[in-house]
């Protein structure tokens, strides 16, 4: 029986609850979204007493289906102003999962002028709230270790480093990974970490010792979509497994982790160079995840069993693709930072002009280190190149200008921890890439126009995630529509929208895509364990649509309006090389996406 | 003159290439030559490949090349993660990619 966690940091105290009848089909996503459209204000200042904060682990999590330990954590976002749900791997699904809990609401806040520090600690018996003043301040790398060392278990960590305790809205949540070597788990969006800042809570624990898990409705249908599932996954030559049966490198996300794209989308001539200046990056094969590939063979080669670097690693338990990795340091073998994913070597890499793997991951680190978004904090560094602060392609200037980040007096590391907008306004830059005040992602919406139909119109604020995966066959077009230019855009980011809201929901990683679109006995698997689980049907479709609608619900009713569903100027009147293109989306276009919502 | 990037395991067709370099092959073009022909000419078969293109465009089968193409070759399972919707305009396949974005 699944349980819900209400933690009230007004009063510090806690109470268990049984999941209401409206939410037991709501899980991930769907739950953080409900909550928040249901009981936040959607006028309140994200930062104060009225925001909340909802953490649930997607519905299958804690199960057996694979790669199905994501977790979602919602809350009006401070960056953006309007609902936010940011999600990620990471152990704290997976252990939230074991210990039947649907989701955490975090309300309140401590009385103003309160100095101390909170964690809380969550386990089959028991939820703690306790002062942890020892933990303020200090690097996320130092943090989680200290957690580790004090709660045996293994538990999963989530929470915000010195960025979010000081309320920079760059900040994300970070998660530890399953051997706690590093906090590169982020739910890294929207400046959620900054909420965690204001409630005055440094870290959550959860220690899944003991607990049931979820157990399937009807088990016999979930165990049978879990085999097809995990058939499908391991059998596909992009989520499959690291060599075929001789040995020659098969998967591709196995091998080359999600920045296997650096490469195809430089290629492809949309990959943002220079402050989304180029579509294609001299550098991307040293930032690659072909090189981080060599690097750690290399390495291996040289230290043996000292070395740390991996690819083909589970970002958490149950992962069959494995897309996750762990940089090594070139010289000694040990570990830069982990994972180093297509969005972070890009917005820290490509757009920045920055082609050395070592300083790539070493901003990296120091964004893992501070709590601080990747993709926020890549594009904010690029307004200071723009505005003159730095130089483009100066990888060091750019290192020593983030650890100012770790001076609470010094003003430029404050400006890096508060986001593309305030940076860019603030240095007088005109070409601010940003939607509802979030950054763009790693995908140029000029030449990828779909994307940036996506970017625009998603309650999230420019987020590649939103709509980004899932194939228009999910929801019936395969087999009914030939030529997919017949397909109007809305559609089709309305259908991507949709799709990606279920899969949010369920737990899923995104990039099961592959496994079920090509595969529809994945596909068949896939929706076999979500309504063996539930014990009932659900549509796809109908499922995601009723999440988007309470999002913009919330938004609309956060004074959001179709202005808002707007790419910034720049990109309708420069044309990017080498395809030299614009977006040439219309207004009309972008505002059918959700008409009839 | 045809310029092609190679990835992945095709980065094997030229001798001593890493993984940290672009890696380039540069073949004579040939009049009227299809992308499959080009892939005939290099030994391997369309399975071998994932999600390729000329000049940054998504490459079909039939696509005639010409003199001066930029072309990059990936290899069976490296493709753009979504399949490539939004850059093909329409679901996973690969062999049918003649949308280049929609
Ligand atoms: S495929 Fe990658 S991101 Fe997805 S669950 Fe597995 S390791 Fe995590």
């Amino acid at each position: 029986m699944s349980r819900l966690l209400r933690i009230d940091m007004s009063s510090l105290s806690h109470k268990w609850m049984d999941v209401p009848s409206k939410y037991s089909d709501f899980a991930g996503r769907a739950f953080t979204s409900s909550v928040l459209s249901d009981e936040v204000d959607p006028t309140c200042d994200p930062l104060r007493e009225g925001n909340k904060i909802v953490i649930s682990p997607g519905l299958l999590a804690g199960t057996s289906a694979p790669s199905s330990g994501r977790l979602s954590i919602g809350a009006k976002s401070p960056l953006t102003g309007g609902i936010k749900e940011s999600n990620a791997g990471g152990l704290t699904g997976t252990r939230l999962g074991q210990l039947g809990i649907r989701g955490i609401i975090i309300e309140g806040m401590p009385p103003a002028g309160t100095t101390d520090w909170y964690s809380i600690y969550i386990s089959k018996d028991k939820c703690e709230i306790f002062k942890s003043n020892e933990w303020a301040g200090i690097g996320l790398y130092e943090l989680i270790k200290k957690i580790w060392d004090k709660y045996p278990g293994r538990p999963g960590v989530i929470g915000c480093g010195i960025a979010g305790q000081r309320l920079h809205i760059g900040a994300g949540i970070f998660g530890n990974n399953m051997e706690n070597s590093d906090p590169g788990r982020f739910a890294g969006r929207g400046g959620l970490g900054a909420v965690m800042g204001s409630k005055r809570i440094i870290a959550i624990i959860s220690d899944g010792r003991g607990g049931e898990g979820p157990k399937p409705k009807d088990k016999e249908r979930f165990d049978r979509g879990r085999k097809a599932l995990t058939e499908a996954l391991q059998n596909h030559p992009v989520t499959g497994r690291l060599t075929d049966d001789e040995g020659k490198p098969f998967g591709g996300l196995a091998n080359y982790g999600t920045n296997i794209l650096q490469n195809i989308i430089s290629e492809a001539g949309g990959l943002p160079t220079h402050g989304f200046r180029d579509g294609r990056f001299k550098g991307a094969a040293k930032i690659s995840g072909e090189a981080v590939h060599e690097l750690v063979d290399k390495t291996r080669e040289k230290f043996g069993d000292a070395a740390e670097g991996k690819y083909g690693h589970p970002c958490h338990p149950g992962c069959v693709m494995a897309c996750s990795n762990v940089v090594p340091y070139e010289d000694t073998g040990k570990l830069q930072v982990g994972p180093l994913e297509y969005e972070s070597a890009w917005a820290l890499g490509a757009n920045l002009d920055i082609d050395s793997l070592h300083d790539v991951a070493e901003l990296n680190r120091l964004c893992n280190d501070l709590g601080l978004d990747t993709i926020e904090t890549g594009n904010t560094l690029a307004m200071m190149m723009e505005g003159g602060l730095l130089e483009f392609g100066d990888g060091p200037g750019a290192i020593a200008a983030l650890k100012e980040a770790y001076d609470p007096k010094s003003p430029i590391g404050r400006l890096i921890c508060s986001g593309t907008l305030i940076a860019g306004r603030t240095l007088g830059v005109t070409r601010i890439p940003v939607v509802k005040g979030q950054a763009l992602p790693a995908y140029d919406p000029r030449p990828i126009r779909g994307i940036g139909v996506t970017y625009a119109t998603t309650p999230m604020g420019a987020d590649h995630t939103a709509g980004y995966t899932i194939a228009a066959e999910i929801l019936g077009v395969k087999g009914k529509i030939s030529d997919p230019r017949d397909l109007k855009k809305a559609d089709l980011s309305r259908a991507f929208q949709a799709t990606t809201a279920y899969i949010d929901s369920v737990g899923y990683c995104l990039f099961i895509a592959f496994a079920i679109l090509d595969n529809d006995d994945g596909f068949q698997g896939m929706v076999d364990t979500v309504n063996g689980f539930l014990g009932k049907e659900i549509d796809v479709t109908e499922y995601g649509l009723a999440v988007i609608k309470k999002e913009r619900e919330f938004n609309r009713r956060a004074g959001f309006t179709e202005k808002d569903d707007r790419l910034p100027e720049f990109f309708r009147t420069e044309p990017l090389p080498p395809h030299n293109v614009t977006f040439d989306v219309t207004d009309e276009e972008l505002d059918a996406v959700f008409k009839d919502l | 003159m045809l310029e092609l990037h190679l990835y992945g395991v095709l980065r094997q067709l030229v001798n001593g290439s890493v993984p940290t370099e672009d890696t380039i092959l540069n073949l004579p073009y040939v009049q009227g030559e299809s992308f499959h022909g080009l892939v005939q000419r290099l030994g391997l078969s369309m399975s071998d490949l994932g999600d390729c293109f000329v000049n940054g465009t998504l490459v079909h089968e039939n696509t005639v090349l010409s003199d001066g193409d930029r072309i990059g070759l990936f290899p069976f399972n490296m493709v753009l993660l979504c399949g490539g919707q939004h850059l093909k305009g329409h679901g996973y396949t690969q062999s049918d990619v003649d949308v280049d974005y929609y």
